[in-house]
């Protein structure tokens, strides 16, 4: 859910603070051309993990956690995904470990240096 | 509130059924996306929903009534195509002022604004427009209607690639702000697919799907790989397409009953999981099976 990863990325940039009011379904809709209804399931999906919470008649609020919530779901879901997929590309061109973590280290430097 | 329930809906034209015992329901509110193949019997459908043709056999209602003749249904409906016909003897801007005195809830503002905006002359004549400006034009009087049962059958037909993003956002941003039960029908499901709520995808006169557009995203996945380990992978899943890829590589689109940990289990034994975009799913479940068009240059 692409709306629902742009809520996350504005809450991990601080654009919105805890128990700060998040965009309706229909600013959404307005802003990324989408149908309201697509955007109120990307709103609730967030709603159902907690990182928002719903004020009856008020709209979506940041949870306290979010920022830790998003982050512990990264780490465990997307990041884990992208290492799994790593790790076995590598298996395939025959790397040994220390190889795979030396280019790891390699890049993390690079983008260090940055 | 159900603003179009038919029940066995059928249209014959001789010898053939364009409509086949169609059944469904499109609740208010709701911009629901009509699609299908050339001739699978969309603009049938729509044209009896508007009220243009009569059914056959089975039963439709419009706001619960029949529209064949219904005075209510017109009132409160509006079919846009290119093939729209107003007034020859009018000049554009008069076609628009009397679209005003037909429909209750027009808009002149909104009409105004975006004939100005796509640089329309007032004084033209609609017969010497060209095909894009045609449907622009005809698309403008669609949204400006603002009836509460809208109908665009292929609106686009013609327009370059910036009107028809404009339209695009021009109709949502109108929806937004008025809500009313809109049916798109159109070949270009990955342009439409966004403004969607609800898709009804029929086929040679027939319903085939009919769903939220949220879940025929996830309703089928593609799996690519070594062509044993996906055909090991697909055995008992419903296959919706597959594709032989050179020697010994096999892509196969499979209804999605997978759960997360099986999906896991497949990447790691090497298969490439991809999700499969709305438009092509649909091509894949209306595809005729005589083996596409590559069929027709092998063996001469």
């Amino acid at each position: 859910m692409q709306i629902a990863e742009w809520i996350e990325t504005e809450i991990m940039k601080g654009h919105f603070e805890s128990d700060q009011k998040v965009y309706s379904q229909y600013q959404l809709a307005e802003m990324y051309t989408i149908n309201p209804a697509t955007a109120a399931k990307g709103l609730n999906l967030l709603a159902d993990e907690g990182i928002l919470f719903k004020k009856r008649g008020l709209g979506m609020f940041v949870s306290v956690n979010a920022k830790e919530m998003i982050i512990n779901k990264r780490k465990n879901q997307t990041l884990k995904r992208l290492v799994q997929e790593v790790v076995l590309e590598a298996a395939r061109l025959q790397m040994s470990e220390d190889e795979l973590i030396e280019m790891i280290k390699a890049v993390q430097n690079e983008e260090g240096e940055q | 509130m159900k603003v179009i329930e038919c029940k066995d809906l059928t249209k014959a034209y001789i010898g053939k059924n364009a409509l086949n015992q169609l059944s469904f329901s499109i609740e208010e509110n709701k911009i629901t996306g009509l699609v299908g193949r050339n001739g699978a019997g969309k603009t049938t459908l729509l044209k009896i929903i508007g009220g243009f043709l009569k059914e056959t056999s089975g039963t439709i209602q419009v706001f619960s009534e029949r529209p064949f003749n219904s005075l209510n249904v017109s009132a409160h409906s509006i079919f846009v195509d290119d093939k729209m016909s107003f007034p020859p003897a009018l000049q554009l801007y008069e076609l628009l002022e009397a679209a005003g005195s037909f429909y209750p809830n027009w808009d002149m503002d909104l009409a105004e604004r975006l004939f100005d905006y796509f640089s329309f002359d007032r004084k033209a004549y609609h017969q010497r427009l060209s095909k894009g400006k045609t449907s622009t034009f005809n698309m403008i009087v669609g949204l400006a209607a603002r009836c509460p049962l809208t109908i665009f059958d292929e609106p686009t037909t013609g327009m370059d690639a910036v009107v028809r993003k404009d339209f695009y956002r021009a109709l949502l941003k109108d929806y937004l702000a008025f809500p009313r039960t809109i049916i798109l029908s159109s070949h270009h499901l990955d342009e439409i697919e966004d403004l969607l709520e609800d898709i009804l995808l029929i086929n040679d006169g027939k319903k085939h799907l009919h769903m939220p557009m949220e879940e025929l995203k996830e309703w089928a996945i593609g799996i690519k790989g070594a062509t044993a380990t996906v055909l090991e992978w697909s055995d008992k899943k419903e296959l919706i397409y597959k594709n032989q890829i050179g020697a010994d590589t096999l892509y196969a689109v499979v209804k999605n009953d997978f759960d997360e940990p099986s999906l896991m289990k497949a990447s790691l034994a090497g298969l490439k999981i991809t999700s499969v975009s709305a438009s092509d799913l649909c091509v894949y479940l209306t595809s005729e099976s005589k083996g596409g068009i590559d069929n027709v240059f092998s063996d001469r």
